[in-house]
C-alpha cells in the first residue's frame, strides 16, 4: 500500500475520533426538548428540523441579523488586524530603531495580563472617549483592533517575517530602496502566509468572542452571534437547548467557508511568490 | 542563513524620549531607518498609549486597593501590600488554583503541540480534499468556549457518556470522568488537546514558508525522510515552533473560558478545576473585590513575564531565523 | 474629554512608579495621573436620594431598563412596558436584556463606569451588595408619599427588600423552596408521594425506599444547596443571617453534614459524581427531570419549565419539616439606580408594572407569583399552564403557613453559597469527614461576610 493511503487511513482515524463531539451534537439538534433530556444517545429516536426552525425565529429579532452584525465586526477586526499587526511587526522585524527592544518587550507584556481585570477600566476609558453610548456601538470592539493591540498578531507576524530571507533586503536596500519600498515590495508578497493566518484567527475569535461583546453591546437588535447564543439558555428560568445547539452548529457554517477558503491561500501562498531560499 | 548587520545596542532608557530624533548619524541610512522603525510602529504606538497602557497601569493601581468594582474609581482606599500579602499568606485558593494551573499547562500544552504538529505534518502534502481535512480538523477550535461546548464535554466524560462506552469496548471500567475531583482537570485537558486547530494551522503555514529547494537539496545529498525532518523541517520550522511554545504556554495558563463553562463558572467539583484566570474572575466579579483580582493578575504578570524570559533564553540555543539574529 | 489621552498623561506614572509606596504625596500624584480620565465620571456616579429637578412633565424621556431571563421573558417585559408607553407617550425605553450569564458582570461594569440603567433586575444574591454600596435608590420615601403603593404586597414581600432601613429594591414575583417529584415514577412503582410536613427523618427513609424499589435513587442530596439548608436552619430555630453574622454554628452545619451521610449511606440518594452534575446543572436538567433521582430541590415556580423538559408528571410539596419554616422570597427585584436622573418616572414605571392590572397580566407569573395580592388572585384564576396552576396552588396553600422572611443576605452571599456546595462535596466525594468540612465551611463563611 502507498504512503498517501496509509496517511488518508491514519487521517481519518484521527478524524473520526476529533469528530465524534460534533456529530453528538448535531445529532442532538434534531432531537425534541424531551428527548434531549432524556436521550444521550448520537441519533435521535425521531428526527426533527424544528429546532433550526424555532432557534432562527426565537427573537424579536431573526438570528440572520446577528449573523450579519458578527460577519460586520469580524471583517472589520480582520481588516484591522491585518493592517496595523502588519506594520509594527515589519518595524520589529526588520527595522533597527531605537528601543526596539524595549517595545517589543513592552508589546509581550501586554499579552500577558489576564483581561478580566481590565475590562471595567477599559470601560471606563472607552466611555470617556466618546465611544460608549453613542450611534454606533462597535466602536469599542473595532478601533483597538486598527492600532494593534492585538499583540498576539504582531509577535505572529514579527516571528514570520523573521523567517524571510535577509539577503531580499540586502539587495533591495543595495539598490537605493528606502525602507518603505522594501516593505511593500518585499515584505508584502511575501508575507501572505501570516497575513492569512492573521486573517483567519482574528476571524474565527473575533466570531467567537462573547465577553467584550456582552459588555459592550446593549440592543438586541446590535448582538453578534455569542451573544445571542447565550440568550437560549437562562439558567434559572428557561433554557432552549435544542435550539441554542442548532444556532451554534449554523454559526460553524461561515467561519468553517472561510478556514476553507483561506487555507487554500496558505498553500498557494508560498508557490506564487517564488522564494529562493 | 543570511548574515545581518548586528542590531545598534539600545540607547539606556530614559535618555531618549521615544521619538524619532537622533544626535548620531544624521541623514545617515540609521537615522532613516530610525525614522522609519518609528513610523511603522506608530499605530501600535498610538494603541499602547490610548487603549492599552491606561487601563492596564490603572488595573495596577487598583490592585494597592479595596476596590470593589462597582464604585468609581476615586472611591477607592489604598490598602498598600495588603492584597498581596493575603494572597501569599492567607489565600489558600490562590495557591491550590496555581497548583492546578501549572499542572494542566505542563501536561496539555506539550500534547497539544505535539498533536497539531503532528497533524499539520500528515496535512502537508497535497492530496485530494486536504483543504477540507484541514477545516475539519479546525472544526472543533471554531467552537471557542460556547455553551454548547460544556453540555458537549460533559456528555462525552459523563459516567454514562460516549468516553466510557469506548472504554466498555475494551472491558475497560470508565469514571464520572468530568463529575469527578479526580479526573475533571483531565478532561479539561482533553478539551484543550482537542482544539489543537490554532497552532496547527500556525504550522502548517510555517510548512509552507519552507523553501523546497531545501528539501530537494537533502534529498539530493541522500537524506531519507526523517533526516530531513531533523536538518531541515525543525530548524526551518523553529521559529514558528517557538512562536506556538511561547503563545501556547501563554495560552495555558491563562486558559479560562473551558474551566469556565466546563465547570458553570465554579471551577468545581470541589475546586478540581479553578484555573488560576477563573480564580480571578470569581474573586473579581462574583465576590466583588477587583482590587484583589487585580493584584492576582499582576502576580500573573510577573510568573508569565518570567517563564516568557527563560523560554526567550533558550531559545538562543535551538531557533534559526532567517535574519540571523538571536533574539 | 473626548481625546485620547496623550502620552504624557501616562509618563510621569511609569516614572514614579517604582517609588509609589513611598508616600501618600507620590501616591496622589499617581493616582492623580491614572484617574484623569476616570474622575471625571465621579460626578455622574454619585447620585442621591432626592427626587429629580422640576422639570416639564412632558418632555420626550428615554428610560434604560436591564433584566435577565429568556425570551419568554423579554416578549412580556416589552409588551408591558409598552403599555406603559401608551399611558405616557413621553416616555420610550431602551431595553437591554439576557440571560443569568455574564449578566451580574456586565451591570457592575456598567455601575462601575458609572452608566448603571435606570431601572435594573436584581435577587437576593446581589441586592445588599448594591444597596450597601449606595447604587440602589433608597425608595422609602416614595413608598410613603404614596408615588410607590406597595399596600397590597404582602409584607413580608416588601420587607424582604429592606437593606440597612433602607427599602432597596421592590420585590417582582414571589417564590418559595419546592420540592418536585417525579409522580409518574412513584405510581408505577405504586409508592407514596412525599407530602408537606413529613420530617426530614421520614422523607429520607421515603427516598430509601424509593430507591431500594424503583432503583432510581429517591432524591438529589441537597446538602449543597443553600435553600435546602436554610430552610431546615430555620426549623431548627436558627438562620442563615442574624444581623451582620451568620446565624449558625460550626456544629449545625456538621449536623446538616451527618444528615445526608446517613441518607447517603443507606442509599437514598445518587452517588457524588451525580450529586455533583445536579448541584451545578442548570434547570432543564435537574436530576428529577433527567431521571437520575427521585426529588430535586427548586424553586415551586420553576415547576413549568421543569415539565417541559420530561414526559412525566411532576408533583411538588414543600421542603421537609415545618412549612412554616420557608418564607414568602422575593425571586428578583427591579431596583432604580441612585445616579439616575430620571428617578421619579424610574420608580413610577416600577409602580405600574407591580399594580396596573393590565400591565401586571401581560408579567403574568413568568418572574414569580404577582407581588401585589389582588394582581395575583385575578392573574391566577386566569393561567392556563396546568403546571403552574399547581405550582401556584401549593405556594398559595403554603402562603398560609409562611413565617416572616429573613433578613435579606448579606454582602458575600454568593460566596457562603459557593462554599457551602464545595464543603458538602467535599463530604460527598468521601474526602473530609463532615466535622472537618464544616469546620472549614463556618470560617471561610465567616470570613465571606466579613465577621471578625
Amino acid at each position: 500500500m502507498s504512503r498517501r493511503f496509509w496517511r488518508v487511513v491514519v487521517l481519518v482515524l484521527i478524524l473520526a475520533v476529533v469528530l465524534y463531539p460534533l456529530l453528538w451534537m448535531l445529532g442532538t439538534s434534531f432531537k425534541s426538548r424531551e428527548e434531549i433530556a432524556t436521550n444521550i444517545g448520537l441519533w435521535p429516536e425521531v428526527f426533527t428540523p424544528a429546532n433550526f426552525r424555532e432557534g432562527w425565529q426565537n427573537f424579536d429579532v431573526s438570528f440572520g441579523r446577528f449573523f450579519a452584525n458578527s460577519a460586520m465586526v469580524a471583517l472589520l477586526t480582520v481588516v484591522g488586524n491585518a493592517i496595523s499587526c502588519l506594520l509594527a511587526a515589519y518595524a520589529f522585524a526588520r527595522l533597527r530603531f531605537r528601543l526596539r527592544k524595549v517595545w517589543f518587550a513592552v508589546m509581550i507584556g501586554t499579552l500577558l495580563l489576564p483581561g478580566h481585570v481590565l475590562i471595567i477600566p477599559q470601560y471606563v476609558l472607552f466611555k470617556q472617549l466618546g465611544w460608549v453610548g453613542g450611534d454606533w456601538p462597535y466602536l469599542p470592539l473595532l478601533v483597538p483592533q486598527f492600532l494593534a493591540t492585538e499583540a498576539f498578531f504582531v509577535f505572529l507576524m514579527v516571528q514570520f517575517m523573521r523567517g524571510i530571507p535577509y539577503e531580499l533586503d540586502e539587495a533591495a536596500k543595495i539598490d537605493g530602496a528606502s525602507p518603505y519600498t522594501v516593505f511593500a515590495h518585499v515584505i508584502v508578497p511575501l508575507s501572505r502566509p501570516a497575513l492569512v493566518t492573521t486573517a483567519i484567527f482574528s476571524f474565527i475569535w473575533t466570531w467567537n468572542d462573547f465577553f467584550r461583546q456582552l459588555v459592550f453591546l446593549s440592543d438586541l437588535q446590535d448582538y453578534t452571534v455569542p451573544v445571542a447564543l447565550t440568550l437560549f439558555i437562562d439558567s434559572t428560568s428557561e433554557s432552549a437547548v435544542g435550539p441554542m445547539f442548532a444556532m451554534s452548529l449554523l454559526s460553524l457554517v461561515p467561519v468553517f467557508l472561510f478556514f476553507v477558503a483561506f487555507q487554500r491561500l496558505l498553500v498557494e501562498g508560498i508557490n506564487t511568490s517564488g522564494i529562493k531560499g | 542563513m543570511a548574515i545581518s548587520t548586528a542590531p545598534p545596542a539600545a540607547p539606556p532608557a530614559g535618555s531618549a524620549s521615544p521619538g524619532p530624533a537622533s544626535r548620531r548619524g544624521r541623514g545617515g541610512p540609521r537615522r532613516r531607518e530610525n525614522i522609519a522603525g518609528y513610523v511603522f510602529l506608530s499605530p501600535w504606538l498610538l494603541g499602547l498609549m490610548g487603549i492599552t497602557a491606561v487601563p492596564m497601569l490603572l488595573s495596577l493601581y487598583l490592585s494597592f486597593t479595596n476596590y470593589d468594582a462597582l464604585s468609581d474609581f476615586s472611591a477607592v482606599e489604598w490598602i498598600g501590600l495588603d492584597n498581596y500579602r493575603e494572597m501569599f499568606t492567607a489565600d489558600a485558593s490562590f495557591w491550590h488554583a496555581v497548583r492546578v494551573t501549572v499542572t494542566f499547562a505542563l501536561v496539555a500544552v506539550p500534547l497539544k503541540l505535539a498533536a497539531a504538529l503532528g497533524v499539520a505534518l500528515l496535512l502537508n502534502r497535497a492530496f485530494r480534499g486536504v483543504g477540507l481535512f484541514r477545516g475539519l480538523f479546525y472544526l472543533p477550535s471554531l467552537l471557542g468556549g460556547s455553551v454548547a461546548l460544556a453540555i458537549v464535554w460533559v456528555n462525552m466524560f459523563n459516567r454514562d457518556g460516549a468516553f466510557n462506552s469506548l472504554l466498555g469496548l475494551f472491558g475497560i471500567e470508565g469514571a464520572p470522568w468530568v463529575n469527578d475531583p479526580r479526573f475533571a482537570l483531565e478532561t479539561l485537558m482533553a478539551l484543550a488537546i482537542w482544539q489543537f486547530g490554532a497552532p496547527m494551522v500556525i504550522f502548517l503555514a510555517g510548512l509552507k514558508q519552507i523553501p523546497v529547494e531545501l528539501y530537494e537539496a537533502a534529498s539530493v545529498d541522500g537524506a531519507g525522510p526523517w533526516r530531513q525532518f531533523r536538518a531541515v523541517t525543525l530548524p526551518m520550522l523553529s521559529p514558528v515552533i517557538f512562536f506556538n511554545l511561547v503563545l501556547e504556554t501563554i495560552n495555558g495558563f491563562q486558559g479560562f473560558t473551558s474551566a469556565f463553562v466546563l465547570s458553570n463558572g465554579t471551577g468545581g467539583p470541589v475546586d478540581s478545576t479553578l484555573m488560576y484566570t477563573l480564580n480571578l474572575y470569581i474573586k473579581g466579579f462574583t465576590e466583588l473585590r477587583m482590587g484583589y483580582a487585580s493584584a492576582l493578575a499582576w502576580v500573573f504578570l510577573v510568573a508569565i513575564a518570567l517563564i516568557t524570559v527563560v523560554l526567550f533564553s533558550t531559545g538562543r540555543f535551538w531557533v534559526h531565523y532567517a535574519d540571523g539574529e538571536d533574539r | 474629554m473626548h481625546r485620547a489621552p496623550s502620552p504624557r498623561a501616562v509618563e510621569p506614572t511609569t516614572r514614579h512608579h517604582r517609588t509609589a509606596f513611598s508616600g501618600p504625596g507620590l501616591r496622589r500624584r499617581l493616582l492623580a495621573a491614572l484617574v484623569t480620565i476616570p474622575l471625571a465620571l465621579a460626578a455622574a456616579a454619585c447620585g442621591d436620594d432626592g427626587g429629580d429637578s422640576a422639570s416639564d412633565p412632558n418632555k420626550p424621556v428615554e428610560l434604560s431598563i436591564f433584566w435577565w431571563g429568556a425570551e419568554g421573558r423579554a416578549k412580556l417585559t416589552e409588551d408591558a412596558l409598552a403599555l406603559y408607553t401608551k399611558k405616557h407617550p413621553n416616555v420610550t425605553f431602551k431595553k437591554t436584556w439576557q440571560a443569568n450569564q455574564g449578566y451580574f458582570d456586565k451591570l457592575a461594569t456598567l455601575t462601575a463606569g458609572g452608566d448603571a440603567p435606570d431601572i435594573f433586575q436584581i435577587d437576593d444574591n446581589y441586592l445588599t451588595e448594591y444597596a450597601s454600596r449606595n447604587v440602589t435608590l433608597d425608595l422609602t420615601s416614595y413608598k410613603d408619599g404614596g408615588k410607590l403603593d406597595l399596600s397590597k404586597f404582602p409584607s413580608s414581600l416588601v420587607n424582604y427588600g429592606i437593606v440597612d432601613g433602607k427599602l432597596a429594591g421592590v420585590a417582582f414575583g414571589e417564590n418559595t423552596q419546592g420540592l418536585v417529584y417525579n409522580k409518574t415514577l412513584l405510581d408505577k412503582n405504586k409508592l407514596p408521594a412525599p407530602t408537606t410536613g413529613m420530617t426530614w427523618a421520614d422523607f429520607i427513609t421515603w427516598a430509601e425506599n424509593v430507591s431500594k424499589t424503583a432503583k432510581v435513587p429517591g432524591t438529589q442530596d441537597p446538602s449543597a444547596d443553600y435553600k435546602a439548608f436554610w430552610v431546615w436552619l430555620r426549623q431548627q430555630g436558627k438562620d442563615l443571617y442574624k444581623d451582620k453574622a451568620l446565624g449558625f454554628t460550626e456544629q449545625d452545619v456538621a449536623a446538616w453534614f451527618e444528615l445526608w451521610k446517613g441518607a447517603r449511606d443507606r442509599g437514598a440518594t445518587p452517588t457524588a459524581d451525580v450529586i455533583h452534575e445536579g448541584n451545578v446543572t442548570d434547570i432543564s436538567k435537574q436530576l428529577v427531570v433527567t431521571g437520575k433521582a427521585g426529588t430535586s430541590w427548586v424553586w415551586a415556580n420553576q415547576m413549568p419549565e421543569l415539565k417541559k423538559n420530561t414526559k412525566d408528571e411532576l408533583g411538588v410539596v414543600a421542603y421537609p419539616g415545618d412549612p412554616s419554616a420557608q418564607w414568602a422570597r422575593a425571586s428578583m427585584y427591579f431596583s432604580v439606580f441612585r445616579g439616575s436622573d430620571k428617578k421619579d418616572i424610574a420608580v413610577d414605571v416600577i409602580n405600574f408594572l407591580s399594580n396596573d392590572p393590565e400591565a401586571a397580566a401581560v408579567l403574568g407569573t413568568d418572574r414569580g407569583l404577582p407581588s401585589n395580592l389582588d394582581i395575583r388572585k385575578a392573574v391566577a384564576s386566569t393561567v392556563s399552564d396546568a403546571n403552574m396552576k399547581v405550582a401556584i396552588e401549593v405556594q398559595t396553600e403554603l402562603g398560609a403557613k409562611f413565617g416572616a422572611s429573613p433578613q435579606v443576605p448579606l454582602k458575600g452571599h454568593s460566596k457562603v453559597r459557593a462554599e457551602l456546595i464545595k464543603a458538602a462535596e467535599e463530604v460527598q466525594f468521601g474526602r473530609q469527614s463532615p466535622a472537618e468540612a464544616a469546620k472549614a465551611y463556618f470560617a471561610i463563611a465567616q470570613a465571606a461576610i466579613g465577621q471578625a
